[in-house]
């Protein structure tokens, strides 16, 4: 779920945007100098970014009733790394903006942040946190994955309780409301998404174990589910 | 995609892109400068009415393309109108409206200046005027990339999805949870092994950097965009203009 067309302040709409815009020049740079040193990675990049795309044409069923789509943030951290994700989740938010109306122009700053930056980078984090302490592949990708989801869903909420803050609670108040109501979908939605991306990795490391050893988290390990 | 019905099949296609990207931007521009929600209202029915009649989309298709925008924002301006007090209790607070009334009238104003733009314009032409504004050559690489293969991705995932749900690989939640996951780990694999592919393809024609296409030409570009900005000024100055209606 992004934020809307039009829906966040002109503000705060510009202001997203530029605290996004030191990442997407990080991520540009970062994914050149990637392409120096492995220009297959250039078609990679751009076939990784239609399947993200796709992706979140998947319906999740959530035990609320309600469905939701995976956001493959923690797969995408994982794979090629936080700074990568910002220019090709730039890519597929612009896309979903222009092909799907999902999301809007001026609130794709806003919405870059919290999918394309905060994101990948707690994902990347989590894992790493989780396999430095030896925790077992499987646990480390759900771990990421899950919490890579909830702090897309997080930032959202704030973005949103700081642009309309609760006339009676204030910022604190709206951010209660709005984390709860995303918590209701989301919590069961970042748990489906970590099992998910467990078995896309086990899937990964079973048929493309090769492929693997040259990406950045997996390099020089074995990779044992 | 509805979307991309609409941007083949409507009259303005031969229009450039350059024109209709300024007119959306002046719409956008507008949505926010309305100084009353009645005003923003009245840009949404003006670029909506412009994209259904001047351009030729089928109105039928416009709605079916705004309802889910519309949907969610007539839920999120529902969560508005719940307020949190101090000692944490919920209530409803009706003297929220004016500020719903706003946001809700500026989001559909800004939704159907997208539109406006979405609906009458290939992403292919698109990418050509990003191009044109100098947008970095990675950017364009990976939305070209992105743009031919979500065809190739689009059709594989309904082929295997159908082939699941033959054997009943939805018929619980349980099953549905692990038919997709074997679905998009599926995906996953053919991800690099159609990047792999590709890769040969470009070797095997000396392909070694970034991708280079023809850019669209439009007979009347100049003309074009030249009346898209003196339509999108009006626009804006009318929005401003109007000051004291609705407030």
């Amino acid at each position: 779920m992004h934020i809307m067309e039009g829906f966040l302040p002109v503000e705060h709409a510009l202001g997203w945007t530029v605290a996004s815009a030191p990442f997407v020049v990080l991520g540009i740079r970062s994914v050149r100098r990637q392409l120096r040193e492995r220009p297959e990675q250039r078609m990679l990049l751009g076939v990784a970014a239609a399947f993200s795309f796709v992706l979140s044409a998947l319906k999740l069923p959530s035990v609320t009733g309600s469905c939701s789509h995976p956001t493959g943030v923690g797969l995408g951290a994982l794979l090629f790394g936080p700074l990568a994700m910002v220019p090709v989740g730039l890519v597929v938010l612009l896309f979903q903006a222009l092909l799907l109306a999902h999301g809007g122009l001026t609130t794709l700053g806003a919405n870059l942040f919290s999918m394309a930056i905060v994101g990948p980078f707690v994902a990347y984090g989590i894992f790493r946190l989780a396999r430095g302490a030896r925790l077992s592949l499987a646990v480390a990708v759900f771990a990421a994955a899950f919490m890579g989801d909830l702090a897309t869903y997080l930032t959202t909420s704030v973005q949103l309780a700081w642009a309309f803050p609760d006339p009676a609670g204030g910022f604190a108040a709206s951010l209660l409301k709005f984390g709860s109501i995303f918590a209701f979908t989301q919590l069961p939605l970042a748990v489906s998404e970590g099992l998910l991306t467990v078995l896309v990795v086990n899937a990964l490391t079973r048929f493309n174990a090769e492929e693997l050893r040259h990406l950045p988290l997996f390099a020089g390990r074995r990779a044992t589910a | 995609m509805l979307i991309e019905q609409a941007a083949y099949g409507n009259r303005w296609r031969q229009v450039s892109p350059a024109a209709k990207g300024a007119f959306a931007l002046a719409g956008l521009i507008a949505a926010f400068a309305a100084p009353a929600p009645l005003v923003a209202a009245g840009i949404a029915v003006l670029l909506a009415v412009t994209a259904c009649l001047g351009a030729g989309v089928a109105p039928g298709l416009y709605l079916r393309v705004a309802a889910p925008a519309a949907g969610f924002l007539a839920l999120s301006a529902l969560t508005l109108f719940v307020s949190i007090d101090t000692d944490f209790s919920w209530r409803w607070a009706p003297e929220a409206w004016p500020r719903v009334a706003e946001l809700g009238a500026r989001s559909l104003a800004a939704l159907c200046a997208l539109l406006g733009l979405v609906l009458t314009t290939p992403l292919p032409d698109l990418l050509g005027l990003l191009r044109r504004l100098r947008c970095p050559d990675v950017l364009l690489d990976l939305m070209v990339l992105c743009y031919r293969m979500l065809f190739v991705f689009s059709a594989a995932l309904h082929d295997t999805a159908t082939a699941q749900q033959a054997r009943l690989g939805y018929a619980s939640a349980r099953l549905t949870r692990r038919s997709l996951g074997l679905l998009a780990a599926n995906l996953t694999v053919q991800v690099w092994q159609r990047a792999h592919a590709l890769h040969l393809a470009a070797q095997a024609r000396n392909g070694d950097g970034a991708l280079r296409f023809l850019s669209p030409q439009f007979a009347h570009a100049r003309r074009d965009t030249l009346l898209a900005v003196l339509a999108g000024g009006l626009l804006i100055a009318a929005a401003q203009l109007s000051a004291g209606l609705g407030a």
